[in-house]
């Protein structure tokens, strides 16, 4: 059971990065992405498109990566532009439409999971230590190390800059700031872009440990969300601490007879009791404010 | 592309009108043969080559002069997965267009859902793919393929008896309602062999494969059966040190593109429905790649069933004397003497019975350098061969 579990912290640095995507860009955009796996495995699969054409891995990728921008941009660019003014719910239900477009075209274009499987180039495969009998490949520490470089990173970004200053007033208020002389509209789309770069290089740096057909990379958002959910949306660490969290429940279940069956939907338990939790909190809190 | 193929229609319609125009005055004609399939052709499970596969043999019937001077109309309806246009398309076919029977379908819907409605309108369904459990154990449906259980059966026997491992371990992700097919497939090597699994784990889904692994190394695995997702699977597989281990997927599993993603120096296996499709050599191969390869279809092992279901569906048609009806035809599926497919392990046939799984056995492949090899052992049918 302990080999369980273990071997379920070492998927804790990629569902991390997973969960850091969505917290990312609702703290930057204010928008809850549900496209955000499948803008990335978009990116992605342009990438591996052109790895199979023989194109050097690492010019594949900023291609990917570009692409994955250009499309996220797209999307901040409609949801500015059409959107700006409707709340929360109205933007996250235009990205799930755009989630569900996006899907319906990768099939197509790119295949079922036994007809669509693609080979992603993973560098990092080689073992860097074992612990008990689990080999732990460098890929680990390298998903860790970046999720630790998003964290801190965009931590220092928004906190200790004057574009994180800007960044932070456009999620809180975006037409205040427009008043106040940030240029919001451009501001956003560049922001969109960026993490629609990010979430290009996730997907194709999980996409050896968790699936390498369209469909199961974009579908991972249901992952991404529980572990957002973990960090309650808001906090980086948090999130970073959902994903390890994430990886070993789901060793733990997989080392348990009785709850084996259920491991599929241990991200779904984990949205339902946190959601459970936190409307706990609001009612406490409506109760305590009249 | 488009234009040649749109050409290709018009000249086989003219053909067609010119051919009924013939016979016509041979007399004795009732009108063209209708015949029916369900196929996915959009949405989650799809399979457009089976149609065009099914629909190739019938054009070739048809060109020889129909059966007893009657064309074979095939009319394909594509339920995309979806059970309310599945059954929209079985009544259809039944009661509008009047088919005498359904040849060639490939659906991961229709079996279970329209089981039913065969045995109320007493009609005989072939499948091409038999993809649900339904299709192996309905009185009106007899699919050209050994289906997930006899194939489960054939490869734990592989496992146990060809590759001689006495830890045969199992990681399989199961769709509900097919729980019961795999215990009676294991049951059945059991009883054959006198051998237990080593480990059976029915929960593997999406997610990543390390902890199962992990598990796999701990109980001592040294053949694993498999059927879910294949890239990470190996992938991890191989970081975990699994070189020694065999691995063996089902039919799901055997396509090119699962071939590319397994990592050199993994043993990784895949049973086969029907001989293997990457390898044209092979005994009944050489027709079916005649009929996809000529008439520019897809090579799937999912053409080979739809070639296998039309090629036997005629042998019976063949065989009715006096009128092709609906019920002349479901009597003759249940009256027939079994047909000997070289593309199968065991002869078809249909017959009496309540459930339908004639064909038995697998034939295996192994990757060697990210393609399919065959393997030589010919067609492992457990307790036979």
């Amino acid at each position: 059971m302990l080999n369980s579990v273990i071997a379920g912290l070492t998927s804790g640095g990629v569902y991390a990065l997973l969960g850091l995507c969505v917290v990312l860009t609702y703290r930057l955009v204010a928008v809850v992405n549900f496209a955000m796996a499948a803008v990335g495995s978009m990116g992605a699969f342009v990438m591996v498109s052109l790895t199979d054409t023989g194109l050097n891995a690492w010019l594949a990728l900023l291609v990917g990566a570009v692409a994955g921008a250009a499309l996220a941009a797209l999307l901040g660019a409609v949801l500015v532009r059409w959107f700006g003014e409707h709340d929360e719910r109205t933007k996250a239900a235009v990205t799930v439409g755009v989630y569900v477009a996006l899907m319906a075209i990768g099939l197509r274009l790119f295949g079922n999971t036994t007809s669509g499987a693609r080979r992603f180039p993973a560098p990092f495969d080689a073992p860097a230590f074992t612990v008990g009998s689990v080999v732990v490949p460098q890929s680990v520490l390298v998903s860790l190390a970046f999720a630790v470089l998003i964290t801190v990173g965009v931590g220092l970004l928004l906190g200790r800059t004057r574009v994180g200053l800007r960044l932070q007033a456009l999620s809180e208020r975006p037409s205040t700031a427009q008043v106040v002389g940030i240029p919001a509209p451009r501001l956003a789309v560049a922001v969109w872009a960026a993490i629609g770069a990010i979430s290009t290089l996730v997907i194709v740096l999980v996409a050896p440990r968790l699936g390498g057909d369209f469909s199961t990379l974009g579908k991972l958002i249901n992952t991404a969300l529980a572990v957002a959910m973990l960090g309650a949306f808001r906090s980086l660490p948090l999130t970073l601490a959902g994903g390890v969290i994430l990886g070993l429940l789901e060793g733990l279940s997989a080392s348990l007879e009785a709850i084996q069956q259920y491991r599929g939907i241990v991200p779904f338990l984990v949205i339902l009791v946190l959601l459970w939790w936190r409307s706990r909190g609001e009612v406490w809190d409506t109760a305590h404010s009249r | 592309m488009k234009r040649s193929q749109f050409a290709a229609v018009t000249a086989a319609a003219a053909l067609a009108l010119a051919a009924t125009a013939c016979s016509s005055d041979g007399g004795g004609t009732d009108g063209p043969i209708k015949v029916g399939a369900i196929n996915g052709v959009t949405g989650l499970f799809q399979t457009p080559e089976v149609p065009q596969a099914v629909k190739a043999v019938f054009d070739e019937v048809n060109a020889a002069g129909g059966i007893n001077g009657r064309k074979i109309e095939f009319i394909s309806k594509d339920d995309a997965m979806n059970p309310q246009r599945s059954t929209e398309a079985a009544k259809e076919l039944i009661d509008s267009e009047e088919v005498v029977a359904l040849v060639g379908s490939s659906s991961a819907v229709d079996c279970g859902l329209n089981r039913a409605t065969y045995g109320k309108a007493g009609i005989v369904s072939i499948p091409a793919v038999g993809v649900d459990p339904a299709c192996f154990t309905s009185p009106n449906i007899a699919p050209v393929n050994p289906g997930p259980f006899k194939l489960l059966t054939a490869m734990l026997y592989y496992a146990s008896e060809t590759l001689k491992h006495d830890k045969v371990c199992m990681f399989y992700t199961v769709l509900p309602g097919s729980g019961g097919g795999i215990d009676t497939a294991i049951k059945e090597w059991t009883d054959i062999t006198g051998k237990q699994l080593a480990l059976k784990d029915t929960s593997v889904g999406e997610g990543d494969p390390t902890p199962y692994l992990v598990k796999a190394k701990a109980a001592g695995c040294q053949a694993i059966l498999y059927n879910a997702q294949v890239g990470p699977w190996f992938a991890q597989a191989k970081t975990q040190g699994m070189q020694d281990v065999d691995i063996i997927m089902g039919a799901n599993s055997y396509t090119d593109a699962n071939a590319e993603v397994i990592p050199e120096g993994m043993n990784a296996y895949s049973g086969t429905e029907w001989q293997p499709y990457t390898d044209e050599t092979l005994p009944g191969n050489e027709r079916w790649a005649k009929v996809v390869g000529g008439n520019k279809i897809q090579k799937t092992a999912f053409s080979q069933g739809a070639v296998m279901s039309a090629d036997v569906f005629v042998e019976v048609l063949k065989t009715i004397k006096g009128d092709i009806t609906r019920e002349s035809v479901t009597k003759a599926f249940k009256e027939m003497q079994p047909i000997e497919y070289p593309m199968v392990g065991t002869p078809w046939v249909f017959g009496p019975g309540d459930t339908h799984n004639p064909i038995e056995g697998s034939r295996f492949v192994k990757v060697e350098n990210r393609k399919w090899t065959v393997l030589p052992e010919g067609f492992i049918v457990p307790g036979k061969k």
